[in-house]
Formats: C-alpha cells, sequence, structure tokens
C-alpha cells in the first residue's frame, strides 16, 4: 500500500486514490492537430526506466489530481504535486 | 529418452542416475536462423512450432533469467475461451484445442485438467450478457451453457447460493473446457521438446540491444555476444516496452503489477474454477490442495513485483462470498507479475516496424490461455512471412487504423483493464 | 510457565489426554507420549514434532473447537486450551496404520517430477483418472464445509517504533525505546514474550534469563506509551514500510482473530533466528527434534521429550547446554556428536529406536535412543526484510542468508541479523533502538557498538548415504535435489519448482539454507552463487478469515441508497444491487410477478401517470466563464444553439473516438451549467471531467461541483404528468408554452419545496425530472404520490424504465454503449460536430472507425410478430448448419415483450445494419435452444417522430 504525498492533506493512503496513469500530454483542441498526433500523443506515453510522473485523483480527500513522480521498479515517490499546475499537459 | 511409465521404473531401478538433462545449456553460436528473445511459455512454444511444425531448428531462445520465469511460473493456470469478439475468441479456443493434447505432444505430462469454468453472474442483466457470450461460442463451436438456481447449485455444490450476500449470484456460463494447466510443466516440456529438436535454450541471457540496417534487423545484442539472425521475435512479457525500446519501438501499453495468493493445501474441495465477477476473484484448487486466487490489477505502473496486499485482501473477500468455508483456510502464499497491457486491453504480435523482428507483447494477465496457439500462430509467421488469419487482429499498427480489439470496452486506461 | 494446579482436557485422534495453561498442542502432546502426530504429503511418512515454533514443517493437525474445524494448525503454536478436539491429518484408516504408507515401496519411481514424465495416456486419462487420485493422495487436512461461525476484524495502528519480536533483542529494543519517549508497539507471535530467553539457562544483567525476560516484560506494561501486542504474527512487509499482522485471539473473545495493518516511522525487525536441522538418512523420524526445541520442552513446558538422547549439535555452547538441559529433565545421554560425524541412518518404525554414525576416524557406532537433538546451525529470520525486494545474501562466516544493512524504514535486530549470543541480543536492541530514536531525531545518537553476527559453528556432520530429508513436509530428499540438477533445473527458482523444495506450509523455514548447501555441495559450487527465491509474505500462514474481516455478506461493500429508498421501501419496492447502488426494481401489487408488475409499470406510464427514481445519474455543477468552453471540448455535439433554461443531450466520446457516455446538458445561467452522466458512468465521467479541467486545460476558467448526492431526482413520466407537475403548485409557469420539452427551470413547489424542474425523457413520453436537495426526497415523493393519485401515479423501476427505453431504441449504457463504438454505429452520427473540436475528434477520423461495414444499431421484430425472440441471441444469415454453427453478423442487445406495442421487439447491432431494414435473419440462441426468424427494423419502435414528447 503506497503512501502517496498528497500536496494538500499530507501523507495519505493509496486507497484514499484512484490511479489516472501516466502524465500524456495531449494535443490543444484547435482543430490542427491529426489523428495520428493525438495517436502519439494517447497511445504511446514514455516508457523509459526511472521515475514515472502519473496521475492520482485523490477521491477520498481533497478530490484534486496530484502529479507524482514515483519509481516503478522501487516504488519510491520522489515528488507530488498538484496536477496541470504547471507544465502538466497542455 | 521419452518419458513413460515405463521409462519412470526403468530409471528409478537405476536410482534415478541417468536421466539426462530437459534441455541441455548448449554454446552460444553466432547466427541463427531466427532468434526469439524470451524463455516463457510463448517464447518457447514459437520455438517448438518452429521445429515440429516447420522443420525451423537453427533457431535460439535466449532467456534473461531462467525458462518459464515470468508470467509463466505467476499465472493461475487457468485456460479457457469464453470471449464475445471473434479475434479474442479465436486465438484462446485455438489454443484450447492444443492444450487437450499437448501433453502427448509434448511428451511431458503438462496436467491439462478441463474442470470447468464457472464464470459467475450478478444480475440478470449481467447473465444476458453472458447469455450472448454462450451463444456465441456455441455458434462457433465451442461448448457453453448458462446455468441457474438448482442446476448450478448441483455443477458446483460447494457454491454458497444462499441469500445475504452483498451481489447475489443470478447465474453462471459454463465452459466444460475450461479447466487448469501446471504453468511451470508448460515451460519446461515445451523447452524439453524445443532442445531436443536441436533449439538452443539460453537462459542467463538477455538481449542487450539491437543491430539495425536499413530498417532491417540484423543481429541481437547479448552480454555473450552478438548473435546474427534473419528474424528475431520479442516475447518478453512484462519487459515488453524496455526491449522493443532497444529498436526504437514505441509500443502502446503498460506494464502493471497484479497479484495471485494460494492457501494452504487441503483435500480435494473444489473442482472447477470459478471467477467472482463483481469486483473480481477467480478461485481453483490444485493438484496440491492449494486453493489459488487472483484478483484485478494494482492498477498502477510498476516492475517492482510487488504490490498492495488490499489486493489480495479484496480477492479474499470476493471469494468469501461463494466460498465461505475459505474463511477457515489460511493464506500460504501471495505474488506479483508485471501483466504489460495494451491501450485496448488486448494482445500486440506480429510484425513491427523493423523488418524481419516481431513482437509478442500485450497478453496482460490473460496470456497464459493463450500460450500454445500464439507459439503455433508466430511459428507460421516467422517460417511462412505470413500473416496467420487468427493473428490479423493482433497487429501493432491497429491503433493508428481504429481497428482496436477490446473485450471489455474500456478504452485506452490500461490501468482500468 | 506452565500452570500445574490446573489440567486441561484435550483429544488427539479421540484418545483423552491432558495438558496444562502454558502449554502448547505440541508440549501437551510430548507429555503425553505422543510423538507421531502427523503423515508426510506425499511419502505417507510417520512424522513427529521436530521444532517449538512457527517454523515446524510436520506437525501439522487439525484442531475443532466451538467455531468448528481448522485444518493444518502447527501443532507447535496452538496454546492449549480446555475441549479441543485434534485429529491427525493425511492418513487412513488411522494414524498409525496408513495404507498410504505403502507409496514408500514406490521409491525412486516417485522421485522429484515422476508426475510430468507420466500419466499421459490415454487421451484425457490425467483428468479422468490420474488427477482424481493424486488430488485425493495430497493436501493435509480437510476442510470444514460448514460456513465460519467466528468474527474477525481489521484495525490500524500507528506508532514511532515497531518492534516485531518479544526476545531478548526485540524486548531490549522495544524498553530503550520507550523509557526515551517514543510511542512503541511491540509484537510477538508467541503468547509469551520471552522468546529464547525462556530456555537459557543463562545470566542476563544478573538476572536469570527467564526472569530478566519477565521483568522485562513487566516493565513494558508499566509503559503507557507501549502497546505489547502478543499471538500477533507480522507476516508481510509492503511498500513505504506497512507493517501486516495477524492477531489471534483467545477463545473467549469476541471475535477469533484481527488483521492489523500498522504504519511506524521506525521498525525493528526481531524476529530471532530458526535453528536448521541435518539432513542424512532417516532423518525425519518422530523422536527427532531441534537441539533448541528440546531445551524449550524441557526449561519452558517442563516436559521431557524422550527418555534416551543422543546429542548432534553442532555449536559446542550449544552442545552443553542441550547436554544440561537433557540432565535436568532426567533424560540419560546415550552418545553425544560432534562436527566431523557421519551420520549413517536410524531406526524404528513410526518413533525413533536407535541412531547409526561413524565417527571421524571411520569407525561404526550405532545405540538405542528415542531422542536425537539436532543442529547444524541457526538461519537468521529476516524474511520481512527480504519481501520488499531486497535480496538476502549468503554469509559465508554465518553459513546463512543474512540481509544487507536496510533501507527504508525497517532494520534487522539480533538473530534476525545473525547475532546469537543472548547478551549480544540484548546490547544489539539497545544499540539499534538508539540509532533509529536518533534518526527520529527524539535521542541524542549515541553511537552505541552494534555485536558481530555469530559465526557458524567450525566443521559440519557429515551424512551417510540413504533417503535424506531436506524438507520435510514435502518430501524432498537430497536425491530429488540432485536429481533435478542433472535434469537441467538448476536455477534455484527451478530446483524449488521441480522438486517443491521450501513450497510447504512452512515454506521452507527450516530447509532452504540446507538446500542451499546441498545444491552447493552438488555441483561443487560456492553457495553464495546460488542466491534463493523470493521471500513472499505471508511469512507464516495467516487465517483468510482475518483478512477479510468483518467485510462479508451483505457488509463486503458499502451499500449506496437512493434518498428516495425509505420511501419506496413503503411502496412495496423490490430492490436489485446494481453496481453500488440498489435500486428500486419494481413495485409488486398482490401476487403479481416481476414480468407482471413491470407491464403496468410500463402501460401506466404510456396511457397515464408513472414516477421513477432518477438520483443515481452522475449531476455535475459547472460554472465560471470559460464553462460553455469547457463543455464544447467535453461533448462531441454541437452546444453553441444552448441558452439558459434550456436543455440538451450530450454525447461524450473518449480520447479515441469511442461513445463514452451519454447525458444532458441543462444551462441554468449565463456561466452556469448542470450535466448528467449516467449511473454506471458517474464516478468515470467525473474524473475524466476534473482531469480535463485541471490537467489538460488548466487555463479554462472553469469551476466543477459534484452534486451527485446533493440532488434527489423524480421523473414524473406519461400523458398526464404535466397535469401533476401543475398541481404540485411550481413557483414557475409550468404550461406547456412556456416550459417546453428540453427545458430547466428553478424555483418551488407549492411555495416551500425547491426544486430544479428538467422537461426530459427517457421514456419517450411528457417528463419531469424533479431534482430537490436530498433532505426534502422524502416530501417531494409525498406529495407526487398525494397529487399524483388523482391520475392513479403509478411508482415504477428499473426494469419498467428499460422496457419503456428499449420500445423508444434509447442507449443504455453496457449494452449499447458498450466501449467499442462511435457515434455513427449507435445513430448518432449526425451529432457529431464538424464546427468545433473536441475530445475524440481526431482519433474518430481513423479509418476503420469510419469504414463501412461496420456494426450498426437497429431494431427487430418477429417476422411472424409474435414469437419471442431470445435474449442474448446472435444475428444470422443462415440457419444452424449440422454441427449447430453459424457466422455470425450482429447480436442482441436487449429483448422484450413491449407492453405497449404487444409484440415482441429487441434491439441488436447488426453489420451495416443501417442499410438492412426489411431484412429477414435469424436470431439464434443455442443456449436457450431456440432460433426466431426476424425482421429488421428502426431501433425506435415507439412513436418514432417524438410527438408524445410535446403533450
Amino acid at each position: 500500500m503506497l503512501v502517496i504525498p498528497c500536496p494538500h492533506c499530507g501523507p495519505r493512503d493509496e486507497g484514499e486514490f484512484d490511479h489516472g496513469g501516466p502524465v500524456r500530454t495531449l494535443p490543444a483542441l484547435d482543430g490542427a492537430a491529426s489523428a495520428a498526433d493525438w495517436q502519439r500523443a494517447l497511445h504511446l506515453p514514455a516508457a523509459d526506466p526511472g521515475p514515472m510522473r502519473q496521475l492520482w485523483f485523490h477521491r477520498s480527500g481533497c478530490e484534486t489530481w496530484v502529479e507524482v513522480t514515483r519509481d516503478p521498479s522501487t516504488h519510491c515517490i520522489s515528488a507530488a504535486r498538484p496536477a496541470g499546475a504547471a507544465g502538466g499537459g497542455s | 529418452m521419452a518419458y513413460s511409465g515405463l521409462s519412470v521404473l526403468a530409471h528409478a531401478a537405476a536410482g534415478n542416475r541417468h536421466w539426462p538433462s530437459a534441455f541441455p545449456a548448449p554454446d552460444l553460436r553466432p547466427s541463427y536462423d531466427i532468434v526469439i528473445i524470451g524463455g516463457g511459455g510463448h517464447g518457447l512454444a514459437t520455438a517448438h512450432y518452429l521445429a515440429a511444425n516447420h522443420g525451423i531448428t537453427n533457431v535460439a531462445v535466449i532467456e534473461a533469467g531462467w525458462v518459464g520465469g515470468g508470467n509463466t511460473a505467476r499465472n493461475t493456470t487457468i485456460v479457457r475461451s469464453d470471449y464475445l469478439l471473434n479475434a479474442s475468441f479465436g486465438l484462446k479456443n485455438f489454443a484450447l484445442g492444443l492444450w487437450a493434447d499437448l501433453s502427448r505432444d509434448l511428451n511431458f505430462n503438462l496436467m491439462y485438467e478441463p474442470r470447468g469454468y464457472v464464470d459467475l453472474a450478478h444480475s440478470d442483466g449481467e447473465l444476458e450478457h453472458f447469455t450472448l457470450r454462450a451463444n456465441a461460442m456455441r455458434l462457433r463451436g465451442a461448448g457453453a451453457a448458462i446455468l441457474t438456481g438448482a442446476a448450478l447449485q448441483e455443477r458446483v455444490p460447494q457454491l454458497d447460493l444462499t441469500g445475504g450476500k452483498r451481489f447475489p449470484v443470478a447465474g453462471a456460463l459454463v465452459q466444460e473446457a475450461g479447466g487448469v494447466v501446471r504453468h511451470d510443466a508448460v515451460a519446461w516440456g515445451l523447452a524439453r521438446k524445443a532442445s531436443a529438436a536441436g533449439i538452443h535454450i539460453v537462459q542467463n541471457c538477455p538481449a542487450t540491444g539491437f543491430v539495425i540496417e536499413s530498417g532491417r534487423l540484423a543481429a541481437v545484442e547479448t552480454p555473450l555476444g552478438r548473435i546474427a539472425c534473419g528474424q528475431a521475435l520479442i516475447s518478453v512479457a512484462g519487459a515488453s516496452g524496455a526491449v522493443a525500446a532497444m529498436a526504437g519501438i514505441e509500443l502502446p501499453l503498460q506494464a502493471i503489477n497484479v497479484q495471485a495468493c494460494v492457501t494452504e493445501p487441503v483435500k480435494p474441495a473444489l473442482d472447477v474454477v470459478v471467477n467472482y465477477n463483481a469486483g473480481l476473484s477467480y478461485v481453483s484448487q490444485t493438484a496440491k490442495g492449494e486453493f489459488v486466487l487472483g484478483g484485478a490489477t494494482d492498477g498502477y505502473v510498476s516492475h517492482a513485483r510487488r504490490g498492495s496486499f488490499a489486493r489480495i485482501e479484496d480477492a479474499l473477500a470476493r471469494a468469501v462470498q461463494i466460498l465461505p468455508f475459505l474463511s477457515r483456510l489460511r493464506l500460504m502464499r501471495h505474488w506479483s507479475g508485471t501483466a504489460d497491457i495494451p491501450m485496448d486491453g488486448n494482445a500486440i504480435v506480429g510484425r513491427t516496424p523493423v523488418e524481419g523482428l516481431m513482437i509478442n507483447a500485450g497478453w496482460g494477465y490473460a496470456g497464459f490461455k493463450a500460450t500454445p496457439a500464439t507459439g503455433w500462430c508466430l511459428a507460421e509467421l516467422l517460417a511462412t512471412g505470413r500473416v496467420p488469419v487468427l493473428l490479423a487482429p493482433f497487429a501493432l499498427d491497429r491503433f493508428e487504423t481504429g481497428a482496436e480489439v477490446d473485450d471489455a470496452g474500456i478504452g485506452p486506461y490500461p490501468w482500468l483493464h | 510457565m506452565i500452570d500445574r494446579n490446573t489440567v486441561i482436557g484435550f483429544t488427539f485422534d479421540g484418545a483423552a489426554m491432558t495438558g496444562h495453561p502454558g502449554d502448547t498442542l505440541a508440549s501437551a502432546l510430548l507429555a503425553n507420549g505422543r510423538h507421531l502426530v502427523a503423515r508426510s504429503l506425499k511419502y505417507h511418512r510417520p512424522r513427529g514434532i521436530l521444532s517449538a515454533g512457527l517454523e515446524e514443517p510436520c506437525a501439522l493437525v487439525t484442531v475443532t473447537d466451538a467455531t468448528g474445524a481448522t485444518p493444518n494448525l502447527k501443532a507447535t503454536e496452538v496454546p492449549l486450551t480446555e475441549g479441543l478436539a485434534v485429529t491427525s491429518q493425511n492418513n487412513w484408516p488411522r494414524l498409525d496404520r496408513d495404507a498410504g504408507a505403502l507409496l514408500q515401496a514406490g521409491g525412486a519411481a516417485l522421485a522429484a517430477g515422476f508426475y510430468y514424465k507420466t500419466f499421459m495416456w490415454p487421451r484425457n486419462a490425467w483428468h479422468r483418472t490420474y488427477a482424481r487420485h493424486i488430488r485425493r493422495m495430497a493436501g493435509h487436512g480437510q476442510v470444514d464445509p460448514t460456513p465460519d461461525g467466528a468474527l474477525y476484524d481489521k484495525r490500524r495502528r500507528h506508532c514511532d517504533l515497531l518492534v516485531i519480536g518479544g526476545g531478548a533483542a526485540g524486548l531490549s529494543a522495544a524498553l530503550t525505546a520507550a523509557q526515551s519517549g517514543a510511542t512503541a508497539v511491540l509484537i510477538e507471535q508467541d503468547f509469551r514474550l520471552g522468546g529464547a530467553l525462556l530456555s537459557s539457562r543463562e545470566s542476563v544483567q544478573g538476572l536469570a534469563a527467564a526472569e530478566w525476560a519477565e521483568d522485562a516484560a513487566s516493565a513494558l506494561g508499566e509503559l503507557s506509551n507501549v502497546t505489547v501486542m502478543c499471538r500477533t504474527l507480522a507476516f508481510g512487509q509492503y511498500d513505504h514500510g506497512l507493517i501486516q499482522a495477524v492477531e489471534t485471539l483467545s477463545p473467549s473473545s469476541a471475535a477469533r482473530a484481527i488483521l492489523w495493518t500498522i504504519r511506524a516511522r521506525r521498525i525493528l525487525l526481531a524476529s530471532g533466528a530458526i535453528e536448521r536441522p541435518i539432513v542424512f538418512p532417516g532423518n525425519d523420524r518422530p523422536g527427532i527434534m531441534l537441539a533448541g526445541a528440546a531445551r524449550l520442552y524441557v526449561r519452558r513446558f517442563a516436559v521431557a521429550p524422550g527418555r534416551r538422547a543422543v546429542v548432534a549439535v553442532a555449536d559446542p555452547g550449544e552442545r552443553t547446554d542441550t547436554l544440561a538441559a537433557l540432565d535436568e529433565a532426567g533424560i540419560e545421554t546415550a552418545a553425544v556428536l560432534a562436527p566431523g560425524d557421519t551420520l549413517v541412518g536410524t531406526s524404528g518404525r513410526l518413533h525413533l529406536t536407535g541412531l547409526r554414525w561413524r565417527d571421524a576416524s571411520g569407525k561404526r557406532h550405532s545405540t538405542r535412543c528415542d531422542l536425537l537433538c539436532v543442529s547444524a546451525g541457526w538461519t537468521p529470520a529476516a524474511h520481512l526484510a527480504a519481501q520488499t525486494g531486497d535480496g538476502l545474501v549468503f554469509d559465508a562466516g554465518t553459513r546463512s542468508l543474512l540481509p544487507g544493512a536496510g533501507k527504508g524504514a525497517l532494520r534487522l535486530v539480533g538473530g534476525a541479523r545473525g547475532v546469537l549470543g543472548l547478551a549480544d541480543c540484548v546490547a544489539d536492541g539497545k544499540a539499534a533502538a538508539h540509532e533509529v530514536m536518533a534518526e527520529m531525531e527524539m535521542h541524542k545518537h549515541l553511537d552505541l557498538p552494534r555485536p558481530d553476527p555469530t559465526p557458524a559453528p567450525e566443521g559440519a556432520f557429515a551424512a551417510g548415504k540413504g533417503k535424506a530429508f531436506v524438507d520435510l513436509q514435502n518430501d524432498v530428499t537430497r536425491a530429488d535435489i540432485a536429481l533435478a540438477g542433472r535434469e537441467g533445473y538448476r536455477h534455484i527458482e527451478l530446483t524449488k519448482r521441480y522438486t517443491t523444495l521450501g513450497m510447504g506450509t512452512d515454506q521452507g523455514k527450516t530447509s532452504w539454507t540446507n538446500g542451499i548447501l546441498e545444491m552447493a555441495a552438488l555441483t561443487g559450487s560456492d553457495p553464495t552463487g546460488i542466491g534463493h527465491t523470493t521471500y513472499r509474505p505471508p511469512y507464516s500462514p495467516v487465517s483468510i478469515g482475518a483478512l477479510v474481516g468483518a467485510e462479508t455478506g451483505m457488509q463486503m461493500t458499502p451499500v449506496r441508497r437512493t434518498p428516495f429508498h425509505a420511501g419506496f421501501e413503503r411502496l412495496g419496492c423490490a430492490f436489485q444491487a446494481s453496481g453500488d447502488w440498489l435500486y428500486p426494481r419494481y413495485f409488486p401489487r398482490d401476487g403479481e410477478c416481476m414480468a407482471e408488475a413491470t407491464a403496468r409499470e410500463c402501460r401506466a406510464v404510456r396511457g397515464g401517470l408513472g414516477c421513477v427514481d432518477m438520483s443515481t445519474l452522475g449531476k455535475f455543477d459547472i460554472q465560471e466563464a470559460d464553462a460553455a468552453e469547457f463543455l464544447s471540448r467535453l461533448y462531441c455535439n454541437d452546444l453553441s444553439g444552448l441558452r439558459p433554461g434550456r436543455v440538451r443531450y450530450a454525447l461524450m466520446l473518449r480520447e479515441d473516438g469511442y461513445v463514452f457516455d451519454d447525458g444532458i446538458v441543462a444551462q441554468l445561467g449565463e456561466a452556469h451549467y448542470l450535466v448528467t452522466a449516467t449511473t454506471a458512468r458517474a464516478a468515470s465521467v467525473w474524473r475524466h471531467m476534473t482531469k480535463c479541467a485541471a490537467v489538460d486545460w488548466p487555463a479554462l476558467d472553469v469551476t466543477l461541483t459534484e452534486v451527485s448526492d446533493h440532488w434527489a431526482a423524480m421523473a414524473i413520466a406519461g400523458p398526464e404528468a404535466r397535469k401533476l407537475l401543475l398541481a404540485l403548485a411550481p413557483d414557475f409557469d409550468a404550461r406547456r408554452e412556456a416550459f417546453p420539452f428540453a427545458a430547466v427551470r428553478e424555483g418551488t413547489l407549492g411555495g416551500d419545496l425547491p426544486v430544479r424542474v428538467f422537461s426530459v425523457s427517457f421514456s419517450g413520453e411528457v417528463s419531469f425530472e424533479i431534482n430537490t436537495p436530498a433532505g426534502y426526497a422524502g416530501e417531494l415523493l409525498d406529495r407526487v404520490m398525494e397529487k399524483g393519485a388523482e391520475w392513479q401515479i403509478t411508482p415504477y423501476g428499473l426494469e419498467a424504465l428499460d422496457v419503456l427505453r428499449i420500445e423508444k431504441g434509447h442507449l443504455s449504457v453496457g449494452t449499447e454503449i458498450d466501449g467499442r463504438r462511435v457515434p455513427g454505429d449507435l445513430g448518432l452520427g449526425r451529432m457529431v460536430s464538424a464546427k468545433k473540436d473536441f475530445i475524440g475528434r481526431a482519433l474518430l477520423s481513423r479509418p476503420a472507425l469510419q469504414a463501412a461495414g461496420r456494426e450498426q444499431f437497429v431494431g427487430l421484430v418477429p417476422e411472424d410478430g409474435m414469437t419471442p425472440i431470445p435474449y442474448g441471441a446472435l444475428l444470422c444469415v443462415e440457419a444452424l448448419d449440422d454441427t449447430g454453427r453459424a457466422e455470425a453478423s450482429g447480436h442482441l442487445t436487449a429483448s422484450v415483450q413491449s407492453p405497449t406495442l404487444d409484440h415482441p421487439i429487441a434491439l441488436a447491432f447488426l453489420k451495416d445494419g443501417g442499410n438492412r431494414m426489411g431484412e429477414v435473419l435469424w436470431a439464434h440462441s443455442p443456449v436457450a435452444g431456440q432460433s426466431v426468424r426476424v425482421r429488421v427494423t428502426p431501433a425506435c419502435a415507439y412513436d418514432p417522430k417524438g410527438e408524445r414528447l410535446h403533450g
């Protein structure tokens, strides 16, 4: 059971959150992006080894999205911040 | 020497001192026709059928760890083909046919037991959908039945169908040909047969890179040296993303942790595989007497092969709903595997943008049951260059064309599949 | 430590026996002269009691108490209580004459993996014949099939320091930390604190060891910042320092066991060490016992486990101590063996009667004995440290697997890191406690020295040739391990799986280190290179009842009830579990079955007036300047024409272009919207919306509020619906001209009942969805029923709701919106706006999603106009062939007898269905044994022009 350091609520049990997948930088909805742009952005999230940025929704807490940087090999969490606050997406 | 009751007795008389190695460690050659990366069930089945169906034996299977040590070693051993979509049904039902004779084909007892797979529905609406699935199976030549009430109770006397349950059981889809296969034996039997045919199986030998010349695969790099090859297959389950990346291929999947557990062994108390569907919990009893249970994934990406205990608690709570006596047993061991789950929850099998390099990935936690069929079809692809009909729906480019094969209809959220 | 003044009665295989408080089942059995207590798993060999703790591989029994029978309990860890009925396992007809023992005659033919090599002929014989027999032979105890009446619970605990293990190191650590002010929890799997202190004659800090333990225990009891939990097994370490433990309660407690979830800032693992048996021929007979266990039985339990003993203990100090213990119990010592001696064999059928050995000079010896105390050394019980992936490393000095320094919250102390002497353990506990206290900044750093791990005894016992067991529970012999190596199963994971070494209920606690040493010896390799298999929780088996806790029956997951629940209950509603919800299903009147009630409810809606609970829909309040832009991006249809007071049906796609959900968008004010989601997708749509707003489009000025639970929602539907609405006295103009279809009004009913009313319809009739703050739900229901009585208002449920929507060809999530459909498949292609960008637009344009011939949503009627269409059928052009097969070109999503049209109708997906109107097909349901000719129609079977909406 992970302990996720919610930037609003403090360290909280994983069970309070819904997982929201990797941070994906989706194209802007300005009519310009092609299917290929969207397909890459949606289907091919970065698979680099090492820490990855993921979204968690603090369902049983502040009901906000949190961007958590976690190493999938060790489950160590190195950062957590409000998602989308800066550079979280398009 | 062939395995048989007689050979067991003969060897026993000689103190078992003369059994040969089932898969002797070969000296790696500098070049092969085909290199299969990944010595799990799928990779070994591909090797076996290359030899058995196509006479191709200049093949190396390289395995980063030990034979059958990935998801082949970690699944809950269930085989079945109760799928609605043609693509999913086709491959898994073909596999079910192969499982029935594979022990004798391999001369290795894989302990296939068609004990029956019982998929529980918890509302009339769900049962209606199960009926659709059962009908689809029947029209395609597979056996399936819908059982309710007394008939279900008679088929599975251990099921607690009394009231007072959070999600009552409305009925079940039963596939009698579904059942269990001894998972480790699958890897060993395939490895032994392929090995006997002259295929090299090299353990502790990870792929560390690919040599690609003008878009065509030339060689696979390993710590034991470069292996030149005409074709290669990546069949590495949880490591798919990382290995494909070495060839510059991005895969639309995520590696997610999935857990399972066993109880202490007891005398036979359940002779079918039961799947509880209000939340997920699948239960069967092994030949040794342990109850083996699995549940939903942990959701998040993980390569740690461990997960949250809450998932185990959840799977147990759901199993106890239908088999209350389980609460008297004790949990003996629980473990994890890394399930590579694509954006539509279905496998990615076939060609890649690199000519000569094939991919077999994305089986998530549903790969074991497809093992022989996938191997059969991949062997055909590697041997003939033609994509077998059963594999066509699983092409990597389906995400670009919009031909996803999404059994659950969940969409591009692997953590929800 | 044993209360001889009180006698406890119990039975073993029906024979009455007695013991005393303080006994374990094992000590009581031994005191009653019972050594043979079990049969082994594979060969049914007689087995006794090897150990005195949870490492016990042999003495598995079934214990029956008032709550039923529990199989596979280790006699060594069950405290004796009055009236226990203990039975032996895995034997027939009885323990001392077990027919299964004939298997031993199979000998080498039953070696490791023999079953992979045979039982293959004829086809299916494995399943039909062999597996059935093997399954009957396998397994240990019998599970009690009756429901488990015991209660279980789950609880949580937080502390500064968790100490796992109440032996010398653990007691010392807990005392040190607690006296420095830390909140500490000490857990001990035994029912008494003390561990090895309880069987030692050493003195610790000037006190006899057992006295020191008692002093420490009472000191801890005095401290308010310490919680001591005995009979509590810490079975797993999980991510981020989580410890899971199960506390087994005494029979007098209300609950049988509790699952504890413990989070501590620091964890000290003081779980001690496990003694290692000697692998030699015949080493499994009852009467052969670990030396440490023998000392414990003598000194803690006052039991003499034999009359005439041989001692084969590697460590000289322990050898002397064992001899002393035997002497204290009046047990005669027949011989003392030392490393360098070769154990050749044992004799005895059901109990040890003699031992044969050779000394270092090769001279043969033998003696009569009924007890053999063995010890090859100790293995640290560091499992919890290894469970999170930090491997253990074979250490040549201690000849055991030792953990590294330890990362994260958990540190090892005492025997768990190979420190064996009691004084060293006490010192180690104190030093470790100081270390972690300093880390937590609760104490200055004293930097006390940590004692080194105790080196393994010099030299080892040798063993002769013959059946020597490495894993006593799974009957894995040295020959099996050799065979596995010979056959290529050399990697330790393969050896384990091929031989089943360490895979029993003891999880190899007494066999793993020996197994590694055997493998090393066989291959002449360094044990360091062999590694070990992954350590997995639980450390020792734990009760599934405890892991489930109180989450059984109706309590498995919470039930959501709508605000109308109590009111509907009074109206005689039959409810149905649907996802999280308990939803009104139908309202039977006297003697009606569900179908009859549903048909009546449908007719009432079509012909008069009905009311239905819509509270489970997701409801989201969207506000601020960019709300319109936000919704425009979110939904695929054009919302630009929407005005305050108006409502529009809206379709939401996933990013990949498939239909995700449908609902309504109601504009309440200039920059104020209320949108709904289907019940099934309410949570995921909310996540999707919030993620879009917060993560993808942070620049948009929009505020989202989840108001699903805030509003109770009831739809009144039917030709008389508007009359009822007017009768409810709204304070807004609710006449048809002023409040047309697809509009929303806010106000009150009767001047005092706050409402929002939406003129939207799922049934196809005039319909008003009245939302009121949840607390007013009862009042709304009362008024609707009271005023509606004039038009015989009929409450209806999920079933009628479904029939009505099927008649109208409306979509339902799960059946039609199944995650694989694009708008065009559902007949909604024209809704997709070409004038704007929105989620799903780009990927919806992919060729396969635009291809001709996709499955499309259609209706069906029976060709003969009357034959019911079997639900779950597939649509085929052809009749079934001789083998019962046919190629399908579509499938049904719903099928009902329409009470309105008075004939069967169905909905379906059909390949290219839009172009196949009027075509006659087969609807095959082999499961139902029915094939019906059906004609393809538009999906909407009733009032296709929607004229009834505007009444």
